[in-house]
């Protein structure tokens, strides 16, 4: 957690033109009927799972492990990697940043791409079959209001600092599943509400992929505090 | 603690040739001097101690946080004033009896009320229980006329002496399962909890539970494993541990040190420990062995501690070639320890330097979650529940030998700043998925999806 910052400008208390009022957001897994063996097993399943089972393997295992800061991305690459033994595909599929996509048909559609792509490419890999099957899950979600509101950056920043992982999460991850944009709650709500251009684009190249969730709530209040000073 | 004075291994003579050449071998493999040692007498307990009170929700706010305890009050909100029995087989004993004693009294505290009933039942029904579960897990049994008619007899009966006037209703594992006929005309919703491994069933007993299991509104299952194919929504809750328990709490250093002190264990060495029931499947051979080869490279102690040697016959046969297998090492430290040591089960997994958990077959495996939590570098094999916890070079390092335990050992022994980042991810791994606090949430989020269901 950082220390407590000292506003030195007023800008830090200028009032926002609505509150951002926090949420978060609470997850039911699910064990859908898909399972997979193999590659074939795999590009059929996700074809036909539903997209539940594409946000709990995709957006949602970012959050179940948000303490690892390197070489996990989605539980598709991680079964790739170390149970089917396709170190190519799990690559392939690691290296998918689920942030450039607004939609869970489109990331299924890409999923499904690579996938094809590289059985096409590697047809013996078909034969292979992993000692421990792919279990397709889905995450039921119920969103919460925290009662936490921000009027001013200051009030944000604390807020930031109070909130769990999962309203991070939900705020700066989930939400363009919602928002069908290209950008997260916290962006939009400092451009729009805020006008704070520069530190809404630099909240969104924060590279969630390398640091843990933790480590992306530290580098956004980091964001926030150059701007007070 | 009392000395009882019974050592669960051969006493060596200090001054006999085999106790030389162990402490010979010691010096000249490991390359780091061991000093002679003798095998320490353990210190056990001889009787339980007192149950200590349920713990309240507001003490798990300095585990969990203040937002998440926040956020599992709100999620139970609309809850309140909902009635909720949970019904199983056993008041005292068993995994899913501790986890109830923890559970209920969260929700209750969460304002829902929360009741817990349990069967009861002659020796023929609880034969035939027995019976189910042994052949729900894959062995071998045939399901007669008679089988099927004391199940039905002693559900019937139970039926007709509980109530079922509450707004949801759980029922734990199979033994209870026919009580589903209760549902018939109410309004409430029931959830079949399965704790046990549904992967290979004996047929005919399954063929005869399915039908019950699919009058539940949702079944709940500890691994997408272990689930079957059914019509109806199957949630999918991890086992877990309670942070405040006697077996997982955080102890005084004093006690860790009385403890390793009373069971013989040097701390100012390296200790490697595996915790679990002497048992073939828990494979204390295969980790006797590891050690072996990887005490040609690095000096540590090994420390096999558990129970079930008094209670079951098999048991006392692995306890006894173990310490065959360990002979006079004094590194080799064998305890045997009785079912109320979860105090100094917790000391020596917190005093331990690494954690193994070499089983050939696991159901979720607790003590890898006990281990995770505790913040230890984690060596565990590759089946059942383990890699769902142990995320191989990331919470822990998974085996699928005796060679890799024994490599993982030497490589963890010489590389702790590896160890201590994956007993962080481990702790916190645990923290987002294993504990009891979530548990409660999940339990909460099923009975709000399960109520919304009526709108």
């Amino acid at each position: 957690m950082q220390t407590a910052i000292t506003p030195t400008t007023a800008f830090s208390t200028v009032q926002a033109k609505a509150p951002f009022e926090f949420k978060s957001a609470a997850h039911l897994l699910f064990i859908e009927r898909e399972r997979a063996s193999s590659i074939d097993e795999l590009l059929r399943a996700l074809q036909s799972c539903p997209e539940e089972s594409i946000f709990q393997h995709t957006f949602r295992t970012l959050e179940e492990h948000h303490f690892i800061k390197e070489g996990f991305s989605n539980d598709f690459a991680h079964w790739a990697y170390t149970e089917l033994g396709e170190v190519g595909l799990g690559e392939r599929l690691a290296s998918l940043d689920v942030r450039e996509f607004t939609s869970l048909a489109a990331l299924r559609e890409r999923l499904v791409q690579v996938v094809e792509e590289f059985a096409s490419e590697h047809p013996k890999s078909r034969e292979r079959t992993a000692p421990m099957p792919f279990y397709f899950c889905s995450s039921k979600t119920i969103v919460l209001q925290t009662q936490r509101h921000a009027a001013n950056l200051l009030e944000f920043i604390d807020g930031l600092r109070q909130v769990s992982l999962h309203s991070i999460h939900y705020h700066f991850i989930e939400a363009r599943l919602r928002r069908k944009l290209e950008s997260n709650d916290f962006s939009i709500w400092l451009l729009r509400d805020l006008g704070l251009e520069r530190e809404s684009v630099l909240l969104n190249h924060i590279d969630i992929y390398t640091s843990t969730l933790e480590g992306v709530r530290r580098k956004i209040i980091q964001i926030l505090q150059n701007a007070v000073h | 603690m009392q000395d009882l004075g019974r050592p669960t291994a051969p006493q060596p003579d200090s001054s006999s040739p085999a106790a030389e050449a162990s402490v010979r071998n010691a010096q000249t493999q490991a390359g780091t001097p061991a000093p002679a040692r003798e095998r320490r007498k353990p210190r056990i307990s001889e009787t339980p101690p007192a149950a200590p009170p349920a713990p309240r929700l507001a003490d798990y706010e300095s585990i969990i946080g203040k937002s998440q305890l926040d956020e599992l009050r709100f999620v139970a909100s609309p809850l309140r004033g909902k009635r909720v029995k949970m019904v199983n087989s056993t008041a005292v004993g068993g995994g899913v009896a501790e986890m109830l004693n923890r559970l209920v009294p969260l929700l209750d505290e969460l304002e829902i009320k929360t009741g817990w009933e349990v069967i009861t039942g002659g020796n023929d029904f609880f034969e035939v229980t027995k019976a189910f579960h042994n052949a729900l897990h894959g062995g071998e049994f045939t399901l007669t006329q008679q089988a099927r008619d004391v199940f039905m007899l002693h559900t019937e009966q139970n039926r007709k002496r509980m109530s079922f006037d509450e707004d949801l209703v759980v029922i734990h594992d199979p033994q209870p399962a026919g009580l589903i006929s209760s549902k018939a005309g109410k309004s409430s919703h029931w959830v079949w909890r399965c704790h046990i491994d549904l992967s290979h069933p004996n047929r005919d007993v399954w063929s005869f539970l399915h039908p019950m299991v699919e009058q539940y509104d949702a079944a709940v299952f500890s691994s997408p494993a272990f689930a079957r194919s059914l019509a109806i929504p199957q949630a999918l809750f991890y086992p877990c541990i309670d942070p405040l328990s006697e077996k997982n709490k955080d102890l005084d250093e004093k006690y860790i040190q009385e403890v390793c002190d009373n069971f013989g264990v040097d701390r100012s060495r390296p200790i490697v420990t595996q915790i679990s029931r002497f048992d073939r499947l828990k494979d204390p051979l295969g980790v006797i062995k590891a050690y072996k080869m990887a005490k040609k490279y690095v000096d540590f102690q090994l420390v096999l501690a558990g129970g079930g040697a008094s209670d079951d016959p098999e048991g006392a046969v692995v306890l006894k070639e173990a310490q065959e297998a360990a002979g006079d090492d004094p590194d080799v430290i064998i305890l045997e320890l009785p079912p109320w040591s979860a105090l100094e089960i917790n000391a020596l997994q917190r005093a331990s330097t690494i954690i193994v958990q070499k089983s050939l077959k696991e159901g979720f495996g607790l003590t890898v979650t006990e281990a995770l939590w505790k913040a230890k570098p984690t060596i565990a094999s590759a089946v059942g529940g383990i890699p769902t916890q142990v995320i191989d070079k990331h919470t822990g390092l998974l085996v699928h030998s005796v060679e890799g335990c024994a490599y993982q050992i030497r490589y963890l022994l010489t590389h702790p700043e590896f160890g201590a980042q994956l007993g962080r991810n481990g702790r916190e791994h645990v923290k987002e998925n294993f504990l009891m606090t979530t548990n409660a949430r999940r339990w909460v989020m099923l009975f709000r999806i399960l109520s919304s269901s009526n709108a």
